[in-house]
């Protein structure tokens, strides 16, 4: 690991190196709505890197909303099959992700690729990628990354990682592929005293997040220690369970939840396409089979199975690390108010009342 | 990983073939298959008590149990039209192709069975999935002591596998108790719910293992007697069924608690069900 000096205005030049190899992706906001999304760009100045974090973490890239992933045929005259697989793999550079957002993608690494099987169609989303991520030198209104141990920094996984030190950034490489490029801009290394700054400017910004994730901050481990022991009474789901409208934005929104759907649709010509496609563990029929017998009939059954899934320790050894990444997007889309801060309050509420009095 | 997980086919179905087709109870099919390409087929092996994913091209795909034997035994899937794709798959015929992927899951415990009394219990269709595994312990027949089947259905008429069950008769110590839900003209065996047979087989308790298949309401009752017979709840095995879509651990949408029924199981012992916090 390196550091190095890039000036603010020389951040073109990274961008325009990156998308000379790789299909070029970064935090974009749009013209009339004013809204930051994580897309494609196709002007590397597209990007910005003071945009607030976006609407939607950059899962869609390796985990695309809804996408073909290969096609079959069968003429029932000939007798005569094909099955084609959809070449999926295209050459990446992110650019601009925040920590909570890396180490969402790092979990779906961990998941999708380090479990008894790897998944081969996002192996072909994720290889030959190239990341650079961003230091939140303030942290943004929702963001609680300080209670689950994911942020304002990255610690892990990036090629490169850029912190805003005001007229410059600091890069900080993180793999032969990040120096290589550092060697090719022709960088400079930064001084010990530049060098220094980023980690000034990571506690700078942790005394800023507010209240709410200070508040939280002890109990996220509580929570954990709690769902997975079971420790939680069946009234506390039920209260989440009817506050929960079944809508599967906190899914969608979410860096790390990553259930999907598999449906064979017509693609024309005979063929058939199979398409993968989100889904969300709240909706009624993710868990319903053929014959209609439904395990997970109640809401509250199926939304604590998402707490369950981000919080609980058998979960958190497939990612190595909590499930859930402090971006406080699904606070902010719920309709029902329960983001996962509010569920950790809930469940301390609720342990502080089994407290015996004296 | 065991072999057969290593060999599994995991993203890009195999074509197979239907050679056969045969009527089995209303509603259900034994399809006969070969694999397209020989070289698949002979990778294909797998452990009893597996399942794949089958793809009805035009349809889509759907997990089911293997009714085979790991050894000597064709290759097979008998299935109950009963969604979208099953009524598809029943619509096809000798010469017809479908697409497969698997085998997954753990399977059956063999050898950690091996000495035992075994006690199979099953409800109407659930005696598919244990079809593999009475099939290789009968090939095995030294290796096990007494060998039961507690079968029940809500009529004759649902009883599976009759012919193939007499055939099974015929080896030594395999023994056979029958029940249906209701009395019917022509019927003189025992009449009710699957879970009152374990009282007159008087089932071995010592070095005995269950293993039940069948639909929820079913399995609590034979839970309930067996252990009430004195069974422990690690000697009690069951095969769950869940909704999936990926076979690999992926999806989650076979998740029970803290385990995914196609990379965890589908074969769990009473023991662990148990501990998944969650109803089956």
């Amino acid at each position: 690991m390196t550091m190095h000096i890039l000036p603010k205005a020389g951040l073109c030049r990274l961008t325009d190196e990156l998308a000379e190899r790789y299909a070029l992706y970064g935090p974009v906001r749009r013209e009339v709505s004013g809204e930051v999304v994580f897309d494609l760009v196709s002007d590397p100045s597209e990007i910005s890197l003071d945009a607030p974090i976006p609407n939607t973490p950059p899962k869609s890239v390796v985990f695309p909303q809804a996408e073909r992933i290969m096609s079959f045929s069968f003429d029932r005259e000939t007798k005569s099959a094909s099955i084609e697989r959809d070449d999926l793999s295209v050459s990446k550079a992110l650019v601009g992700l925040r920590a909570c957002d890396l180490n969402g993608l790092l979990c779906l690494d961990r998941f999708f690729l380090g479990q008894e099987y790897v998944d081969e169609v996002y192996l072909d989303h994720r290889k030959r990628m190239f990341i650079v991520s961003n230091t939140c030198v303030h942290p943004f209104p929702q963001c609680f990354c300080v209670c689950t141990d994911s942020g304002p920094a990255a610690t892990e996984g990036f090629d490169l990682d850029l912190t805003d030190i005001g007229d410059d950034y600091l890069v900080l490489t993180g793999s032969p592929k990040g120096e290589e490029l550092v060697r090719k801009l022709g960088l400079a290394e930064a001084p010990a005293a530049q060098a220094a700054l980023r980690a000034k400017a990571v506690d700078a910004s942790v005394c800023l997040f507010d209240d709410q994730a200070k508040d939280n901050k002890a109990w996220i481990s509580r929570a954990v220690n709690r769902i997975t022991t079971g420790f939680i009474p069946y009234e506390v789901w039920e209260y989440i369970g009817h506050q929960c409208f079944e809508c599967g934005a906190c899914s969608f929104v979410c860096p790390t939840c990553s259930c999907f759907n598999i449906e064979d649709v017509a693609a024309g010509e005979g063929r058939t396409g199979r398409m993968r496609a989100w889904d969300s563990c709240s909706f009624e029929g993710y868990s319903r089979m053929a014959g209609d017998h439904n395990p997970r009939k109640p809401v509250e059954d199926r939304r604590n199975k998402r707490f369950f899934c981000k919080l609980s320790f058998s979960q958190s050894k497939k990612y190595l690390r909590p499930g859930c990444v402090g971006c406080g997007r699904c606070v902010r889309v719920c309709p029902g108010d329960i983001g996962l801060p509010n569920v950790v309050t809930y469940i301390r509420r609720e342990t502080i009342k089994q407290v015996p009095s004296e | 990983m065991n072999e057969t997980r290593a060999n599994a086919i995991v993203t890009v179905p195999a074509v197979a073939v239907i050679d056969e087709v045969k009527d089995e109870i209303e509603d259900v099919k034994t399809f006969y298959f070969s694999f397209e390409d020989e070289a698949a087929g002979k990778a294909f092996r797998v452990r009893s008590g597996q399942f794949i994913m089958c793809t009805v091209f035009g349809a889509g795909e759907f997990a089911v149990s293997l009714p085979f034997s790991p050894e000597d035994d064709r290759p097979h899937l008998s299935v109950r039209q009963v969604g979208k794709v099953t009524c598809a798959l029943h619509e096809l015929g000798p010469g017809d192709k479908i697409g497969v992927r698997g085998p997954f899951g753990n399977g059956f415990p063999f050898d950690e069975i091996k000495g035992k009394n075994i006690i199979y219990v099953a409800g109407g269709i659930g005696l598919i999935p244990l079809r593999s595994s009475i099939v290789h312990v009968l090939q095995h027949r030294g290796d096990f002591g007494r060998i039961l089947l507690l079968y029940g259905a809500r009529s004759s008429k649902e009883l599976m596998f009759r012919y193939m069950i007499d055939q099974w008769k015929k080896i030594e110590g395999f023994e056979t108790y029958f029940t249906i839900d209701n009395p019917e003209p022509g019927w003189n065996d025992r009449v009710g719910f699957v879970h009152t047979l374990i009282g007159p087989a008087a089932v071995p308790v010592k070095d005995t293992v269950a293993i039940v298949c069948g639909p929820p309401v079913m399995f609590n009752a034979v839970i309930k007697e067996l252990r009430e017979a004195g069974l422990k709840d690690d000697a009690i095995i069951s095969t769950l069924e869940r909704h999936m879509k990926c076979g690999i651990g992926k999806c989650q949408h076979c998740a029970i608690g803290r385990t995914l029924v196609c990379t965890d199981g589908p074969v769990y012992t009473y023991k662990q069900i148990k501990t998944l916090g969650e109803h089956i």
